[in-house]
């Protein structure tokens, strides 16, 4: 009986290695999976382990998680203690030892770009903070072209036979999205100077490089649901400010956000902050075009 | 003059923490010494501090009864009331007194050892106690999805006893649970070995070797009754052995994930059979060896990131073969046939608030000692509900109800319906690990 059984296991695991010739590259988010997949190309299979309309912060760990993360060769995570909540226990029971820390089979895309609102005190008084500085990046379409150039770089690592497609994808995805941000910087240089008030600081990043002053956030620390108190202080001030936007994200209730817009006059702009946030976001391209084109109406 | 130099090298070090807080990119810029060269401290280990956390659980506790008979209740056939003198018995169910009750703290360290291992260890903290729950080690790099843990550890027999108390959706752990396992759960030194199937969903199969020390199903010394004419030898080495098998899968928004277990293992119960019958004249134990069998299922349906409902189901059944002595001499047979089941609703419907409603149930409760079946109640159950508030992911407010017929008072053997209302505060500070499914 024990001999059968470690005779299924054994050809089970050949099936399952076998099966799959393809760089198998699990990733934290969809806007890293369409990353991956497009320098990827044919030579790596992909799959995100949390949908764009979900908090990024809280992804609920579901043990299905834990197989797609032991199969993985690669595991492409934002990183900034973003997945703190829920990835740890994922990763360390996948038993997968080729995606632990220090491995070359995980990358920290966070460590690509410069984090910005980095914390000088560390305290949860101030909330869900996070030490190692704002984690949401991802949302400055400039960004991409390092981050793009991080994963080519270890995909080439791991997998050195694939290396000259992994560059020529690069130089192809690049290109194309130098140019695409040449038509985003126009379309978004008329926000330059003007005042919004998001519900989270998601879109801090996107708001530096678009020259967009935020005057303040909905929640009043990270993490923590508004209180009615602090939405008054917030309405007095947005007034004051002369307030023009309100970004909201997708998982977040609007009510908050469309009581301060409706009483300051002030836009509110529901906007994708990852790929399948909203239908038009399918891609990288699709989510900065929506971003763009939400803001521009 | 020299303050007047220090304050000026505080000032110029201070300057270049600034600007390399500021400036983390290039790293090219480093604090000096003194001397004003580059300070190095090549012995420093602060890096390597461990994650460090404490929970503290506090609640106010109101009950139809007194601390001390609500401490000599019992479940017939199931939970003996602890009364045992002299016995340190830290480690209580939780929010055992009317009014204040401190439940415990709970220190964590945990930490990478090396490529290899991983170290977790727990301290279970009284008002008078410092107590190691757990410590163990688990391996990082074992080939074929395979893991190794060992030490001190919560068994990973069913679903809730590998949680700790603070992940529990309810202020008190499910009754058949307590009946079976006690008021620590199946904690145990041993080692397991688990294996995360190769398949393209969630299979893991799991197998363990315990000292059995549990004392409400197990135990591992040996007895001689008061008059010396029945004895027991201890169990010497492992006395417990577990298996079980998980799965899980995924359908639309649902989660699905169901397991079943087995634990089989030496017992060796005493309850005051070297007692003088004159003194004590219930003193009895029991020896022989008990099987315990689980199933249990959960079903979670995530609405979207924050709210949930989530219904969660245990059915655990024992059997125990041996016998029973008491402290006048007397050996006969042994047989308990038990089981319960517990039922939970919890619906996550705000980002801060829980609701929750369990429903235990003993529904077998059979002993037979000497070929006479005890006359014990079969159908006991509990009612518990909750609400909780969650301020934010590090600290829990809760407040529950709960309806227990499952308790009778040792003198005259009758039925005490227990209600009671529990508002419990739970923190959590400092660097505490995310939590599995």
């Amino acid at each position: 009986m024990k001999r059968i059984l470690s005779f299924a296991l054994l050809a089970l695991t050949l099936i399952a290695s076998r099966a799959d010739a393809k760089l198998n590259v699990a990733c934290s988010y969809p806007w890293i999976a369409d990353l991956a997949s497009k320098i990827g190309g044919d030579r790596v299979s992909v799959s995100s382990l949390s949908r764009g309309s979900w908090n990024p912060h809280f992804v609920v760990p579901r043990p299905s998680l834990i197989v797609r993360a032991r199969e993985a060769d690669l595991l492409i995570i934002n990183g900034a203690q973003l997945e703190i909540g829920w990835l740890p226990p994922v990763v360390r029971e996948s038993r997968n030892p080729n995606i632990q820390q220090g491995t070359r089979g995980l990358l920290d895309l966070s460590t690509a770009v410069r984090l910005i609102d980095k914390p000088v005190d560390v305290s949860r008084s101030g909330g869900d903070v996070h030490p190692d500085g704002n984690p949401h990046y991802a949302l400055d379409p400039h960004n991409i072209i390092p981050l793009s150039s991080a994963v080519a770089a270890r995909y080439a690592l791991i997998d050195p036979e694939g290396a000259a497609l992994y560059e020529s994808n690069l130089s192809v995805f690049q290109t194309e999205w130098k140019k695409r941000l040449a038509a985003w910087d126009s379309r978004l240089s008329g926000l330059r100077g003007i005042k919004a008030v998001s519900y989270h600081s998601l879109y801090n990043y996107f708001a530096r490089r678009y020259g967009i002053m935020l005057v303040g956030t909905v929640e009043p620390l990270p993490g923590i649901p508004p209180s009615s108190r602090h939405m008054e202080s917030l309405v007095e001030r947005s007034r004051a400010e002369k307030l023009t936007l309100v970004l909201q994200d997708v998982y977040n209730p609007a009510g908050p956000s469309r009581m301060l817009a409706g009483k300051t006059g002030a836009r509110l702009v529901v906007l994708p902050h990852d790929v399948g946030s909203v239908p038009e976001a399918n891609d990288l391209f699709g989510l900065f075009d929506s971003i763009a084109g939400r803001l521009e109406r | 003059m020299r303050k007047a130099i220090l304050l000026v090298i505080f000032l110029y070090a201070s300057g270049y923490a600034v600007a390399q807080d500021s400036d983390t990119g290039t790293g090219a810029e480093r604090r000096r010494n003194a001397y004003n060269e580059p300070i190095s401290e090549p012995f420093a280990q602060g890096r390597f501090i461990p994650d460090i956390s404490l929970i503290a659980d506090f609640s106010v506790a109101t009950r139809d009864i007194g601390d001390e008979r609500y401490e000599s209740l019992e479940v017939p056939g199931l939970i003996h009331a602890h009364s045992h003198e002299g016995e340190d018995h830290h480690h209580a169910a939780p929010n055992a007194r009317n009014g204040f009750n401190f439940n415990y703290g709970e220190l964590s360290l945990y930490s990478v050892v090396d490529p290899y291992f991983d170290l977790f260890a727990t301290f279970h903290l009284s008002e008078e106690s410092f107590e190691v729950e757990e410590a163990y080690f688990t391996t990082r790099s074992l080939p074929l999805g395979l893991q190794v843990k060992a030490g001190k550890y919560l068994s990973s027999f069913g679903r809730t006893n590998e949680q700790h108390s603070h992940y529990w959706d309810f202020a008190n752990r499910p009754l058949v649970y307590r009946a079976f396992f006690g008021d620590h759960g199946l904690l145990e030194r041993g080692a397991r070995l688990t294996l995360l199937a190769p398949l393209p969903f969630y299979l893991l199969i799991g197998g363990e070797v315990l000292t059995g020390e549990n004392e409400a199903s197990f135990g591992t010394e040996g007895f001689e009754d008061f008059t010396g004419a029945n004895s027991v030898e201890d169990v010497n080495g492992p006395g417990l052995y577990t298996g079980y098998i998980k799965t899980s899968f995924d359908i639309g928004q649902f989660v699905v994930l169901m397991g079943a277990s087995l634990a089989r293992g030496k017992t060796r119960i005493d309850h005051g059979v070297a007692d003088d019958p004159a003194e004590n004249p219930e003193g009895h134990a029991a020896s022989g060896t008990t099987g315990i069998a689980g199933a249990d299922l959960t079903v979670k349906y995530l609405i979207d990131s924050y709210r949930y409902i989530s219904l969660q189901t245990e059915y655990l059944y024992r059997a125990l073969d041996g016998y029973r002595y008491d402290n006048a001499g007397t050996k006969a047979e042994l047989e308990k046939r038990q089981s319960g089941i517990y039922s939970q609703l919890v619906v996550r419907f705000a980002r801060r608030w829980r609701i929750g409603f369990r429903y235990d149930l003993i529904d077998k409760n059979e002993v037979k000692a000497g070929g006479t079946m005890a006359d014990l109640p079969d159908t006991l159950d509990r009612y518990t509900g909750m609400i909780e508030f969650n301020p934010s992911e590090f600290a829990r407010i809760r407040l529950q109800y709960g309806h227990d017929r499952s308790s009778y008072l040792y003198e005259g053997e009758r039925r005490k319906i227990n209600n009671e209302l529990v508002l419990q505060f739970n923190m959590a500070i400092g660097a505490h690990g995310a939590h599995a499914f």
